[in-house]
């Protein structure tokens, strides 16, 4: 056979394949040295990354602590729900969404909401679970989790959804829900919260959130690129396979609050818009009621509030958000004579059987001061029982304002009582040096209006009733108990709290003596201003009645058309029962009510009288169980 | 056609024994690779020694006809193997939006591959005719230009970019054997850059920008190619020294690597086998390039030289840009590893070239 190819010469191509055996070894050092970045210098980086890729955390939720009331009745309280979510980026819009809808029996509004919001995610956050559906009911819920085995982005996840039994009442001690915000997720270094999860947002679940929530436990899963779960047996055991750790339940928190005496409250309240109460034990500083009406309902805004029904909250002009008994401070009108009498008491050479005239008016230089009524003669009881100013009007000019200043703050105005909620007001006491800052210069005037009530002195409704109980009680000024103890979910107390004496008061006995009989008089005398609220054969109960005047509240015109309303006096009682053995001081206040006497003792009466008329309620709170 | 005494004295071992543990590993590695599929995949790795076998088969008859007689028959050969690539556009099977395969007696098969063969031997004879040693110019590279043009323009019928770029590759690294002047070089890479912004737009596949911006811009999408891309660096990388062990690998076991048998098996290998099995692999690799342009060095005459080259351009391109793919340095092409990739036809293909470079090999003394 005669080849073509002949021998030729082939030196010329010699001189090149060096340099071909140059560049190809380059290349392949290339390649090892990028080996060598990756799977030794990178390793742990890409280790861990391969870890993350085939571990799915299964979050196991905590169940929240219980809130109960004094007597055991659960007043927060969880209750089994369904969330549908979905994984965007396993969930095809095409065909699994209409297979979720008619499996859900979703409506073609539903429907669309979901695709756009799932339209709507960024790219990255496709591999992040989204709720879709919150609060399906049990058999919706059982439906979807049968068909989710065939559409592998649908999870169906039980959680517990907050329940308040007794509604709005008590909701501003209590407190509601709602989802950790981002910011707070941020800051959550501790990793104790997770997109979706729940916090205390006010009263007690705020407070004590850290009880309450208990701690999330963890199932984590191997799981293949589709989320799948493997058993480690069927993978030859590739990795340490399914690891759990259980979550710890919150602790349940009992608190001194009584149920029926809130129902009673309302009961006493009923045909008053807007006004708060609060009932302690004298002895002890337990908080029987913490009352604000009107209040908002926890399970609304516990669950998904609609933003119309927000607004309409914010909106509303009796303020159902705010805390009027530890959060809102009022001018305590004539129910601060009380601190005023014993600052004159404890000024040498006052004598409390000295009449002073009240001829209806007081005269300070050009200012004329009306008093209530003309009340002639009185001396400091009197004045108390008819609660006339003009008598404290002197009174004040002797004592001055830095004395009454003083025995507020014995009483615990000012500052915080301590009950443990998260905005407590510490309330306000005027210096001379306030009101020189802020009116200019000092006038005798001011401490005038400060001895009955009416100067820059603000109170809370909750400093007000600890300051009557330390008057019934002897002079000891009690931090108000709120918490009465914290337990297992299974009932092993972990923490009971004791009544904790915040100071004596440091007033002499027979002074409190001389007080309280005139505040027995205030209620029995003919001649008191809540004679008339009494209850004859009730309850013996010793109070103030006290008529604040509203200033400065209206600014628009267009609240012009209520103004008839908002410029009503806000009308006050204080005081205790039974006046002779004291049990529970209270303090009512109804909003823009009118005059003390006429619209808020008889609630107090009211309360009271059920509170303490019946023998039952009476023991049951007696001593604490 | 019988061997003499000396051609089977000169019978290149290292090399044979080098591409055999190539061949071994690759079917080992894709049998993890595809353990974890279902049935009828789980079986290609059974399906691949077929191919090898019939590779080896065809590799020892390629070897055993002296390659002169394949220069005489380069325009046939060359001719047969354009007719395949027209049918294809005629009859060929149609997957993702591509035909490149036809179907023969049950077997797919793509005539892409063996094309680059058959350009390998034309282009073989065309230099071996011109033995000029001055510098060419441009007029002188009208001839193997066409060679190449012809294939190219068909493969990018099909279309088959990662195929056609491979094909451009191997022919360029050929060329380079051939003295060029200074000015038409110059020339030459004004036109590439050139002709850059044109094939942007008019020759990649909306896909294919999408792939190439991932690649320059990791950030771009997590999900699609780029997501693949950092998958098969995470497998690399978890690997370490050692390895997570044969058949442990997760990313691979579970699914994590895409397309594990036929683009990605090397990440399969890394993740199970570690930084030492990877150097071991690159080093064999190497070797097999090495050796066939030690062959081309020996040859005894230009056609053998070209052919050799050749076949060494065709390994080391399929390697180096399988690799760099996979290793995160080169955007995501769909080009295969060499006995290592799941394929019949580039096995075929690539033990059919091993069988030109021993044939090369064997016969450098004979005259």
């Amino acid at each position: 056979m005669r080849l073509s190819g002949t021998r030729r010469d082939v030196g010329d191509l010699r001189r090149r394949y060096r340099k071909l055996a140059v560049g190809a070894t380059a290349a392949f050092v290339v390649l090892a040295a990028r080996a060598v970045q990756l799977q030794g210098i990178e390793h742990e980086a890409w280790a861990a990354a391969a870890q993350e890729n085939v571990t799915r955390r299964i979050p196991l939720p905590a169940s929240r602590g219980l809130i109960r009331d004094t007597v055991g009745r659960i007043v927060a309280d969880n209750r089994p729900a369904f969330d549908v979510l979905v994984t965007p980026y396993l969930f095809d819009l095409e065909q699994d969404l209409p297979r979720l809808a008619s499996v859900a029996n979703l409506d073609e509004a539903t429907r669309r909401d979901i695709a756009a919001r799932i339209e709507r995610l960024p790219p990255r956050r496709r591999t992040h679970q989204i709720v879709v559906l919150r609060d399906v009911d049990r058999d919706r819920a059982a439906a979807i989790e049968q068909a989710s085995l065939s559409l592998p982005g649908v999870d169906v996840v039980p959680r517990a959804q907050r329940i308040y039994p007794f509604g709005t009442l008590a909701a501003h001690a209590i407190g509601y829900l709602n989802e950790v915000s981002a910011a707070e997720l941020e800051r959550d270094v501790d990793d104790v919260y997770r997109p979706g999860d729940r916090v205390g947002r006010a009263g007690v679940e705020r407070e004590w959130e850290a009880l309450l929530r208990g701690r999330r436990g963890e199932q984590r899963l191997l799981v293949d690129v589709r989320g799948r779960p493997q058993r480690a047996a069927d993978t030859g055991g590739l990795a340490a396979g399914a690891v759990r750790r259980d979550p710890v339940p919150g602790r349940d928190v009992t608190l001194t609050i009584d149920m029926d005496l809130m129902r009673a409250i309302d009961r006493a309240f009923r045909g008053h818009p807007s006004g708060a109460a609060v009932v302690v034990e004298v002895h002890t500083g337990r908080v029987r009621a913490l009352y604000a009406k009107p209040a908002f309902d926890p399970n609304e805004l516990s669950g998904r509030i609609r933003p119309e029904a927000y607004a309409a909250l914010l909106d509303n002009p009796f303020r159902p958000l705010i805390d009027k008994t530890t959060f809102e401070t009022y001018f305590p009108g004539s129910t601060f004579k009380p601190i005023a009498a014993l600052a004159a008491l404890a000024q040498d050479g006052f004598d409390p059987g000295a009449r002073v005239t009240c001829t209806g008016v007081h005269e300070i230089g050009r200012e004329r001061k009306r008093c209530t009524q003309v009340h002639g003669e009185v001396d400091l009881r009197a004045a108390i029982v008819r609660s006339c100013n003009v008598y404290f009007y002197r009174l004040a000019e002797l004592v001055g304002l830095q004395s009454l200043n003083l025995m507020a703050q014995r009483f615990g105005f000012g500052e915080p009582t301590g009950i443990g909620l998260p905005s407590e007001a510490s309330g306000f006491l005027a210096t001379r040096e306030w009101y020189e800052r802020h009116f200019g210069r000092w006038r005798t005037g001011y401490a005038l209006n400060t001895a009955i009530g009416q100067g820059n002195t603000r109170v809370t409704l909750l400093q007000l009733a600890m300051a009557y109980a330390a008057i019934a009680n002897g002079g000891t000024l009690y931090q108000p108990l709120l918490v009465e103890r914290i337990s297992e979910p299974d009932g092993t107390p972990i923490a009971h709290f004791e009544p904790r004496v915040r100071r004596r008061v440091g007033v002499p006995r027979e002074h409190l003596a001389l007080l309280v009989d005139g505040l027995y008089g205030v209620v029995n005398d003919p001649q008191g201003t809540a004679y008339d609220a009494r209850i004859p054969d009730g309850v013996p109960i010793a109070g103030k009645t006290g008529t604040a005047e509203v200033r400065g509240r209206l600014a628009g015109a267009e609240e012009l058309k209520r103004a008839w309303y908002f410029r009503r006096d806000h009308a006050w009682f204080a005081g205790f029962a039974p006046a002779g053995d004291p049990h529970v001081a209270i303090a009512v206040l109804v909003e823009h009510g009118g005059g003390g006497g006429r619209y808020a003792a008889p609630i107090a009466m009211q309360i009271l009288q059920e509170y303490l008329g019946t023998t039952g309620a009476a023991e049951a709170s007696g001593r604490g169980r | 056609m019988r061997l003499g005494r000396r051609a089977r004295e000169a019978f290149d071992w290292p090399l044979f024994i080098a591409v055999a543990a190539l061949a071994v590993i690759g079917v080992i590695n894709l049998y993890s690779a595809s353990s974890s599929e279902s049935a009828r995949l789980a079986e290609i790795y059974v399906t691949q020694i077929y191919w090898l076998t019939l590779g080896a088969g065809t590799a020892v008859l390629v070897a055993a006809i002296d390659y002169r007689h394949y220069e005489r028959l380069a325009w046939w050969l060359y001719g047969g193997a354009t007719v395949l690539l027209g049918l294809v556009l005629l009859v060929g099977k149609t997957i993702r939006g591509s035909s490149r395969w036809i179907e023969v007696a049950g077997f797919t098969l793509q005539p892409s591959e063996i094309v680059k063969l058959a350009v390998l031997v034309a282009l073989a004879k065309v230099l071996h005719r011109d033995p000029r040693s001055e510098e060419r110019s441009l007029r002188d590279l009208l001839a193997p230009g066409l060679v190449l043009a012809l294939p190219m323009v068909l493969i990018l019928l099909q279309p088959d970019l990662g195929t056609a770029v491979l094909l451009a590759l191997i022919f360029a690294t050929v060329m380079l054997l051939v003295p060029l002047r200074r000015r038409s070089l110059v020339t030459l890479l004004a036109l590439a850059v050139g002709a850059a912004p044109l094939g942007w737009h008019f020759v990649l596949a909306d896909y294919q920008r999408d792939r190439l911006r991932a690649f320059f811009d990791p950030t771009t999408d997590v999900l699609d190619s780029g997501w693949h891309a950092r998958q098969s660096l995470i497998a690399i990388g978890s690997g370490g020294l050692w390895g997570k062990g044969f058949m442990q690998g997760t990313q691979n076991q579970l699914h994590f690597l895409p397309d594990q048998y036929t683009d990605f098996p090397f990440a399969v290998w890394a993740e199970e086998q570690g930084l030492l099995g990877v150097l071991l692999l690159l080093a064999l690799y190497a070797f097999v390039v090495l050796r066939g342009l030690h062959v081309a060095s020996l040859a005894r005459d230009r056609f053998g030289a070209v052919l050799a080259v050749g076949v060494c351009a065709f390994l080391f391109w399929h390697t180096v840009i399988n690799l760099g793919m996979v290793m995160g340095l080169l955007p995501v092409v769909g080009v295969t590893l060499p006995l290592f990739s799941y394929g019949g036809s580039n096995v075929f293909a690539t033990l059919v070239g091993i069988g030109l470079l021993t044939n090369v090999s064997i016969r450098r003394f004979s005259t």
